[in-house]
């Protein structure tokens, strides 16, 4: 441990760490640009400078390790002086693009200059004129002039992706950020490069000019694409009054986990938002022929608890089936084993999934759902079996989740569903299915739950909503326990359970892998 | 003994072939020095207290000290050669007339460190410099003075010449590292520093051209004669390169302590006719400028800097009334925007800044406050860059603005 003094407060820190690491850890910060916590330090902003006792010059925090005994300072007159002149560097290359710019309301630049600048410009030149809506790749817009030539995204390419697209070129004040030659930023980590820019010179394509982050509010989620579970955040417009807004959910942004995913996500989940909010089911219905009639929650459990406890009662329990899916939570696949395979003594429980992708060598697992760790503890549950095997031995299906449908063709998927004579659908999203079952369901989608995951480290973690759930269903766990209930099962056991807080409990205490 | 150790012999015809250096006692201190061991070689060095002639001024056989013995793998030796202070012009003579004196230093300071390979970085513009330093080094090789087991000593020692491409940032001695290993001529932050850290991460011992070719005489005559040459903390000579309207400019080797109105007035012969000093840069662009009542002073690195000014490449600019201190103060300008590397944010765009304004004057729109905001500016830089070059631009610029403030402000409106 080394112990030093930081603006007069005595700091016990660890050995190794740089006067910005351990002044951030305190609570100090120490403006910077170059420096990121995932990079080696760069030095070359000038924005950390800071006075340290015995030290003629300024020295930098980013780079300078803590010694026994060092005393700084971070806002004596020579480090103001200091940097006030090193931001009036940067705002003499950098366009008045504030009220165009996306990233305003999250910009470095604009944010140090509040806190440290506050000063008129006394430029009476030019600024240089340069390129500024450079695509350099798919999803990523540069703007010349907005760059600070931190070296952020070339660092981020060279040492996380080690693709290296960027590169700086030129000389002097002509120096640029570039990709050579005809060369585009092409990798599954892209998006990073716009959340490490601290400011708009690489912004998101896809964001642009959609939505002034000031609007949004930042909500904790995990991401459900693959077996990583990347911590992120959901940004999420609360909308204006009396105006509709067409999406709840604009922008998907890493949230710093070093045991999960460190400082990023892939490209893949954060693109992948849209589905939030479109294609999704709205209301609970029975189908009747041609007729659709909405159903109360308690009339669809009624329902459908009639069907099972009629077939239970002829002793055809071997003809009803299960269809769950690795996006459930642990409490719903918990629950799911509880009711019928405990409960009822089912046998044909079966799992169907959206197929799985290639890993990518980082984040993305070859599996795209976040939870097929937890269906593995609290299993076995079999892949699903192909729909004419499943028709065949089967009078009733509850199936969990849409993925089925895009397993088989329509047409196999209508003649197999025909011939089982009762079928019921919880599901979040629009598809084929909804048109073959008796009853659909409009559930959460994670983004929208409470309960836990396990990411494929076997490491569980915590969900609680980002997004209201704004359909007229209620999640799976709710419906799990609404038939145990219906059907009389262990009212002792279930009967305790109102939320998944309740089944996590107990699941600690019944299950080794929760313990 | 000659007191002209650098510069003597210059006037041979081809000193630079392998065959008349021989001739005229080559390579004898290179036998001398493989005779003695490696630390008697650098306590020599120490002694004599050889300092830097690139600018900086640091003692070389401390660098050369600085370099850890004990850690496992190679070492290098980069000589540097760049040359890119603005009036400076020393290092081309003595690479072009007496290659085989530079070399002798090379391997001798090899020898005393425990290097195995030098590389001569020499400036992309002097192509034909370097062809002439790669015949020298074929030459040396065949008369195994380079090369394997060099005069039977059992050292070995492989000598290359890398041009640069362009670039003043490259003669700081980080950035020549960061070039020489095909990347960018981005200085490093320091530490650590190149004695321990350098080429391709292995400790590097890099030295100017001049520093280097005054070692063989050390060897030959011992540190005592070295200090006598010059002053007691500042020993030997130097190759001042006098330019101007002068009436001979060119390369004078003197010894250190040398009044620089005794080489302008009268080694260098004074103003041409009609011209009247008006200013003296006394060290490379780099160096504060020294106004003409100024010029009664010791040319040695103390004096220099007592005078808020530095001794820098030993580059003398005579400037002459005529010449306008506009004019000075845009090529300066221009220079160090032109050159700044771009990396660190003060001399990106503060050089450029103040180009912008003198270029501004230079067309006749400056305005009043013009040279308060580039005094500012300059303030701005210094001190807070990533490498010398922002002090490198800072300090002439402030001095000129200083000093020649009235005749500047003419320009205004």
């Amino acid at each position: 441990m080394v112990k030093l003094t930081i603006d007069d407060r005595v700091l016990e820190t660890r050995e190794g760490l740089t006067i910005l690491r351990a002044a951030q850890e305190s609570g100090i910060d120490i403006p910077h640009f170059c420096y990121h916590p995932a990079f080696a330090p760069e030095g070359s902003c000038r924005m950390c400078l800071v006075e340290i006792e015995g030290s003629p010059k300024l020295e930098l925090a980013c780079s300078t390790p803590v010694r026994e005994g060092q005393k700084v300072r971070t806002r004596s007159p020579r480090v103001i002086e200091a940097r006030k002149a090193v931001l009036e560097f940067f705002l003499a290359e950098h366009p008045l693009d504030c009220p165009i710019c996306d990233k305003s309301g999250e910009c470095k630049l604009q944010d140090y200059y509040d806190e440290h600048g506050l000063f008129d410009s006394r430029l009476k030149d030019a600024k240089e004129k340069r390129e500024k809506k450079v695509a350099i790749g798919d999803k990523l817009i540069l703007d010349r002039e907005r760059c600070v030539l931190c070296t952020r995204c070339v660092r981020f390419l060279q040492e996380v992706t080690g693709t290296g697209e960027l590169g700086v070129v030129n000389r002097g004040n002509h120096s640029e950020i570039s990709t050579y030659e005809s060369e585009k930023v092409a990798n599954n980590y892209t998006g990073n490069l716009v959340d490490i820019c601290p400011v708009g010179a690489i912004t998101d394509a896809d964001f642009r000019f959609k939505a002034r982050v000031w609007f949004l509010a930042a909500e904790e989620s995990i991401c459900p694409l693959c077996g990583r579970g990347c911590n992120i955040f959901i940004d999420v417009h609360p909308g204006f009054p009396r105006v509709l807004l067409p999406q709840r959910a604009y922008r998907i942004r890493p949230r710093e986990n070093p045991d999960v995913n460190g400082h990023w996500i892939c490209d893949f989940g954060r693109s992948s938002y849209a589905y939030l909010d479109r294609g999704r089911l709205d209301r609970p219905v029975q189908n009747k022929g041609s007729r659709e009639t909405v159903l109360t929650r308690e009339k669809a459990s009624q329902i459908i608890a009639a069907k099972i406890r009629g077939l239970m009662e002829l002793n055809k329990s071997s003809r009803i089936a299960v269809i769950l899916n690795t996006t459930l939570t642990n409490e719903e696949l918990f629950l799911a084993d509880r009711v019928f395979r405990k409960g009822l003594g089912l046998k044909n429980i079966f799992v169907a999934d959206p197929p799985e992708g290639t890993a990518d060598g980082f984040l993305q697992t070859a599996e795209r759902t976040p939870n097929k760790r937890g269906a593995a503890a609290i299993g076995p549950f079999p892949v699903v079996p192909g729909p004419g095997d499943l028709a065949s031995g089967v009078d009733l299906l509850l199936i969990f989740g849409h993925f089925l449908a895009a397993q088989s063709p329509p047409g196999e998927l209508k003649a197999a569903f025909d011939r089982i004579e009762a079928k019921y659908l919880w599901a979040s999203h629009r598809s084929p299915l909804d048109e073959l079952v008796d009853i659909v369901i409009p559930t959460p989608v994670v983004a929208e739950k409470s309960g836990t995951l396990t990411n494929v480290d076997g490491r569980v973690q915590s969900l609680s909503p980002a997004l209201d759930f704004c359909s007229e269903g209620w999640p799976e766990w709710r419906a799990l326990l609404d038939l145990a209930a219906a059907l009389g099962l262990d009212r002792a056991y279930f009967g305790l359970l109102a939320s998944p807080a309740d089944v996590l409990a107990v699941m600690k205490k019944e299950t080794a892998f929760f313990a | 003994m000659d007191d002209k150790a650098l510069t003597r012999n210059f006037g041979a015809a081809d000193l630079h072939d392998m065959e008349v250096y021989l001739s005229r006692g080559g390579y004898a201190a290179v036998g001398k020095a493989l005779k003695m061991t490696p630390p008697d070689v650098l306590g020599e060095v120490k002694k004599a207290n050889l300092r830097g002639r690139g600018g900086a001024g640091f003692p070389a056989g401390v660098k050369w000290g600085f370099v850890p013995q004990n850690l496992p793998g190679p070492r290098y030796l980069c000589v540097n050669a760049d040359e890119g202070e603005p009036g400076t012009f020393k290092d081309r003579y003595i690479m072009l007339h007496n290659p085989h004196l530079l070399l002798e230093g090379i391997v001798i300071a090899s020898y005393a460190v425990g290097i195995h390979t030098a590389y001569i970085y020499i400036r992309g513009e002097y192509e034909n410099v370097a062809r002439r330093l790669e015949a020298a080094i074929a030459g040396a090789l065949q008369k195994n003075t380079l090369g394997k087991n060099i005069l039977g000593s059992g050292f070995d020692l492989d000598v290359f010449v890398h041009r640069g491409a362009g670039a003043y940032i490259c003669g700081e001695e980080t950035a020549l590292l960061e070039s020489l290993e095909g990347k960018r001529g981005h200085p490093r932050l320091k530490p650590p520093f190149p004695a321990v850290v350098g080429l391709f991460d292995a400790p590097t011992v890099i030295n100017n051209v001049e520093t280097l070719s005054n070692v063989p005489a050390i060897i030959l005559n011992g540190p005592d004669w070295f200090v006598k040459q010059g002053l007691p903390k500042d020993g030997g000579t130097r190759l001042f390169g006098v330019s101007g309207k002068v009436k001979k400019p060119g390369i004078y080797e003197l010894p250190l302590g040398t009044s620089l109105r005794t080489l302008i007035e009268e080694h260098a012969g004074g103003m041409k006719d009609g011209c009247a000093l008006k200013a003296v840069i006394p060290g490379g662009l780099s160096a504060p400028i020294l106004t003409s009542e100024e010029i009664d002073l010791p040319m040695d690195f103390d004096s220099l800097a007592g005078a808020g000014s530095m001794l820098g490449s030993g580059a003398v600019i005579v400037i002459d009334r005529e010449t306008p201190m506009l004019d000075v103060l845009r090529i300066t300008a221009k220079f160090y925007a032109h050159e700044s590397c771009g990396q660190c944010t003060p001399c990106r765009v503060g050089t450029a800044w103040i180009h912008k304004i003198v270029t501004r004057m230079s067309e006749g729109r400056g305005e009043h406050d013009d040279i308060d905001t580039i005094l500012r500016l300059a303030s701005n830089i210094k001190g807070n860059t990533e490498c010398p070059l922002g002090d490198a631009a800072a300090l002439p610029i402030l001095s000129i603005c200083n000093k020649f403030r009235s005749e500047l402000e003419q320009n205004l409106r």
